[in-house]
């Protein structure tokens, strides 16, 4: 961390204490524990690794968790952008209630999301009994893990997408549709180029969280091996058949492609972002210099923003 | 008397057209899509919601006390509790230390900074314990020496406590971030200016100004906290009554197919998720007052 | 209290904001740093209040070496841009904080706090704001509070940073007029920071105009607006008319016209540029021998009580602004109107050296 230590001069107080705290805190809960895992990994010899992480069921469960994972955020994307739209811009009795109760997915326990699932979409279930009747068996097999992964990933969409709906600027609606647009060409050729960045986020977002969710999962998957088997549900199996090494080798992989999907996400928001404040800084800038101790951050924070994980 | 062309007129019909409004749709359009929202959100939130209540009373009232009150339920509650207890506060002084430290500095380094207290936050659950494990367990790296010194973290409490702060890691701090960084540090300077000490001006000028976001953190880390499952499960053990937090609990009553004692401890853990949202949905709207009334007094 | 500032080098990464900059104030005198956005007249402030540390250079208070000082033992009242109210107290918990936090054997006592505030409100004029909350304030309203609060702590100089930046047009003048008044009651030794030169002007002892980091001028109001001492002052501090020409044995050539040279010509038989303020060209019906350049008029504005004319020069050197009252236009210049010819004589111009010839002007 010698990087930290090159800081400009402030008359505020607790740089150091501050810094150094939060420097000790990260290290021991997060950065020395996830590089003792990668170190484990190493001493298991690159031999040893692939053969971990490319076995037969290994690489089923990686095509069944990546696969729904895609599907759901992709369900999410047309779904969540609805819900966003009808949450901005038509008014109807309980809508307050409704927006908080998005968020239910990142609030209710992964346990109780599971179990819950599993008896609506089971034989016996409100739902599960109505889909049986067209012969669609959601639980129990990869269709519930789908439906699981969905509803994990249902607030990120919503919560990326609404700020900007709420922020787009009225007046761009009013101009198509005055140079003769159709309510639907304003929407796809006015609204949707700036909705898109948002939903690339989100979708990201959704995705990654699903990737590697497990208590929503497991109890409405079936978990049979080769089938409804996801990967986190595959490191447990080899924890509690103490192969170590199998679910080390099989855990860095998955961390490897987080880290990946992180990147992926700082990308696209640091490029939604620098879009948005391009457009609107568009006026006359001015030197930032003069005012060297508070150039006061443009972002501005939206408290309505995806609060809680994000993967 | 000349005849003259008939030219067709439109007749007025007596009724008036006002004209279409270009912000909205028309009203079967919203009709419609509002219909289709309301009920993809009642599919997958709303009936799996209701799903958990109406199990947990499927088998009487005196059934759902009895749940909740028998020892193992009350051990787990109790673990539950003191876990958030002791992961809550620690990410609490964290968060508030690295908010500091960003949002009122300039130095090197800062957004890597944040890319890693964001870190946990891409770690499935799973792993979050797993890396524990292989730090602390008996084939980790520090397993042996614990061993030896008769101290256990893996499959006892302190395990679960490690693992539940991982996976809480950044609540408090991703929310205190942003709010800090946009209020600047002007008043911190006008304090110190008028003579504060350090101490004086983070009391009595920084945490009033940051109490609301602060809250907002806090109520998101106790409900993943008391919540998590997948990475306490993997450090846990399983011990009924020892190393059982809430939602293990559940899932223990759930696999001995006692269902309607594991929606009972459910439907505890979804009137949490309920308070939460309450609670969020309140702070959401006090945060939004305050960034706008900032945006009023300072605008940049 | 004085200041003595003297060679303070400041640098943000690789830009340069202050280049060696060396001021002095006197106790109780009320001076304006004065310069174009991106100067550094903010920086200098903000290191006088001890906000900022110089890379190099000193600064003595009344002949003591403050330089290492700590920001709150300085003794400097700090009026923010944005005021920096504090947002979650009254007004009044704004106005006592100074008070409030110091250590216990020097706090006042909370009757003596009390009586301090309410004097200090009735000082502003807003005694009746005590219980408000900065967010339901106007403006103006907490650009007098943040003014209490820094007055508060008895400071002994008060630093301003564009204390009227934010306010709108009207409330600004009666601000800026209320300002000089509260100094000439309490003499306290005041800076402030203003890119408005208008203000500079109106409200200063004395005017100190910088430019990229560096002092140009230090003088009163008068000289600073009479004798600029560079062009960019002589730019910054009103609208301004060039002539190329040159200088011959006091006579000064602008294309055909020859004009008797007033003032200090001292340049030799080189090309020069001549500086003229647009109140001080005089426009004419008729020629006044050869000292006048012909022009035609191609605009005529009223502005208020003033008259703008836009000409353009004859010889196509480019147009010319002139001003007038409204009296002088109609008695002298007979009302000219748009397209007639005029004759454009300098009533009084102004020479720099060569090398000072810097940035864009108006021609």
């Amino acid at each position: 961390m010698t990087a930290l230590a090159h800081k400009k001069y402030s008359v505020i107080p607790g740089f150091s204490l501050a810094i150094g705290f939060t420097v000790l805190y990260l290290s021991l809960i997060v950065l020395i524990p996830l590089s003792a895992t990668f170190l484990k990994s190493l001493s298991l010899g690159s031999e040893h690794f692939w053969e971990a992480v490319t076995s037969p069921r290994v690489l089923a469960s990686y095509r069944l968790s990546f696969g729904a994972s895609l599907l759901a955020a992709a369900i999410n994307v047309v779904f969540g952008l609805l819900v966003a739209w009808v949450l901005v811009r038509y008014r109807f009795p309980g809508k307050r209630l409704v927006d908080a109760l998005v968020d239910l997915p990142f609030a209710l326990p992964t346990a109780v999301a599971g179990i819950a699932l599993a008896a609506v979409y089971s034989r016996n279930g409100w739902i599960g009994h109505s889909l049986e009747a067209f012969g669609i068996k959601v639980a129990y097999t990869p269709l519930g893990v789908l439906v699981a992964l969905t509803f994990i990933g249902l607030p990120f969409v919503v919560r990326t997408v609404q700020p900007i709906l709420e922020d787009f600027d009225g007046e761009l609606e009013e101009a198509a549709a005055s140079l003769g647009a159709s309510r639907l060409q304003t929407f796809l050729r006015v609204i949707f180029p700036s909705l898109w960045p948002a939903l690339l986020t989100g979708f990201t977002l959704a995705f990654a969280r699903a990737v590697g969710e497990y208590g929503s999962v497991i109890f409405i998957a079936g978990n049979r091996p080769m089938v409804s088997e996801i990967t986190p549900l595959l490191i447990i199996t080899k924890l509690e058949q103490y192969d170590y090494a199998g679910a080390t080798a099989i855990a860095v992989s998955m961390l490897v492609i987080s880290f990946t999907l992180l990147l992926v996400i700082n990308g696209l928001q640091w490029w939604s972002h620098s879009r948005r404040s391009a457009s609107a800084s568009s006026g006359g800038h001015e030197p930032v210099v003069d005012k060297p101790g508070f150039a006061r951050a443009h972002a501005r924070p939206n408290p309505a923003a995806p609060i809680a994980e994000r993967p | 008397m000349a005849a003259s062309v008939a030219v067709p007129r439109p007749r007025f019909n007596g009724k008036t057209h006002p004209p279409a409004r270009v912000d909205t749709e028309p009203l079967w359009v919203r009709w419609l899509l509002t219909g289709l929202a309301l009920a993809f959100l009642t599919g997958f939130l709303l009936i799996p919601l209701a799903t958990v209540f109406s199990l947990a009373f499927s088998k009487g009232i005196a059934a759902y006390f009895d749940a909740l009150t028998e020892p193992m339920a009350f051990a787990a509650i109790k673990l539950t509790l003191l876990v958030a207890a002791i992961a809550v506060p620690l990410n609490l002084i964290f968060g508030i230390a690295a908010a500091w430290a960003i949002a009122k500095f300039e130095f090197s380094g800062k957004s890597v900074l944040i890319t890693l207290i964001d870190l946990p936050f891409s770690v499935s659950p799973v792993v979050s314990g797993l890396i524990y494990v292989l730090l602390f367990g008996l084939q980790g790296w520090l397993g042996p020496w614990l061993a030896a010194h008769d101290i256990q973290i893996i499959f006892a409490v302190p395990g679960i406590v490690l693992a539940t702060i991982f996976v809480t890691f950044p609540f408090v701090a991703r929310e205190l971030i942003p709010l800090m960084q946009a209020q600047g540090t002007e008043e911190e300077e006008a304090a110190l200016v008028l003579g504060a000490s350090g101490l004086q001006t983070v009391w009595r000028v920084t945490l009033p100004n940051i109490k609301w976001g602060l809250l907002y953190g806090v109520i998101l880390c106790n409900a993943r906290a008391m919540g998590e499952f997948g990475a306490v499960s993997v450090v846990s053990g399983h011990i009924r009554g020892l190393t059982n937090t809430l939602p293990l609990h559940v899932e223990i009553l759930y696999n001995e197919y006692n269902s309607a004692a594991a929606f009972a401890v459910a439907s505890l853990l979804a009137f949490l998720a309920l308070l939460t949202l309450a609670a969020k949905s309140f702070l959401e709207w006090r945060l939004k007052e305050q960034f706008t009334t900032q945006q009023q007094e300072n605008p940049s | 209290m004085s200041i003595a500032i003297s060679n303070i080098v400041k640098t943000f990464g690789g830009f340069t904001a202050l280049k060696g900059v060396s001021l002095e104030v006197e106790a109780g005198e009320l001076v304006a740093l004065l310069g174009p956005s991106g100067c550094g007249k903010t920086t200098l402030l903000r290191i006088i209040a001890g906000l900022d540390a110089a890379d190099s250079g000193t600064i003595l208070f009344d002949g003591e070496d403050a330089t290492r000082r700590h920001v709150g033992e300085r003794q400097v009242g700090f009026v923010f841009q944005h005021y920096a109210l504090f947002r979650h107290m009254t007004v009044f918990e704004n106005i006592a904080f100074g008070l409030r936090v110091r250590p216990r054997a020097q706090r006042p006592a909370e009757k003596e706090i009390q009586r301090k505030v309410h004097d200090l409100l009735s000082l502003v004029q807003l005694d009746w704001l005590a219980q408000r909350y900065p967010a339901q304030l106007s403006g103006g309203q907490r650009q007098r509070i943040a003014l209490a609060r820094a007055l508060a702590v008895e400071p002994k100089v008060l630093l301003l940073d564009e204390p009227f930046g934010a306010l709108d047009a009207k409330v600004r003048k009666d601000l800026r007029r209320w300002l000089r008044r509260l100094h000439d009651e309490l003499h306290v030794t005041s800076v402030f920071v203003t890119h408005d030169q208008e203000e500079a002007l109106e409200v200063a002892d004395r005017i100190v105009v910088l430019n990229q980091g560096q002092i140009e001028q230090i003088g009163t109001p008068d000289e600073v607006y009479d004798h600029p001492a560079t062009p960019f002052v002589y730019q910054f501090l009103g609208d301004v008319n060039l002539f190329h020409g040159r200088v011959h044995e006091d006579q000064a050539h602008i294309g055909e016209a020859e004009l008797k040279a007033r003032g200090q010509l001292n340049a030799g038989a080189s090309a020069t540029i001549f500086y003229v303020r647009p109140h001080e060209l005089e426009v004419l019906r008729r020629p006044d021998g050869s000292q006048a350049v012909r022009a035609w008029v191609r605009d005529v504005r009223r502005v208020g009580s003033v008259i703008r004319l836009q000409l353009e020069r004859l010889d196509g050197h480019g147009t010319l602004e002139a001003e007038m009252p409204r009296e002088r236009y109609e008695d002298e210049v007979h009302a000219v109107q748009k397209g007639e010819q005029v004759f454009v004589r300098p009533k009084n111009m102004r020479v720099f050296s060569e090398h000072h010839h810097g940035s864009g002007v108006k021609d």
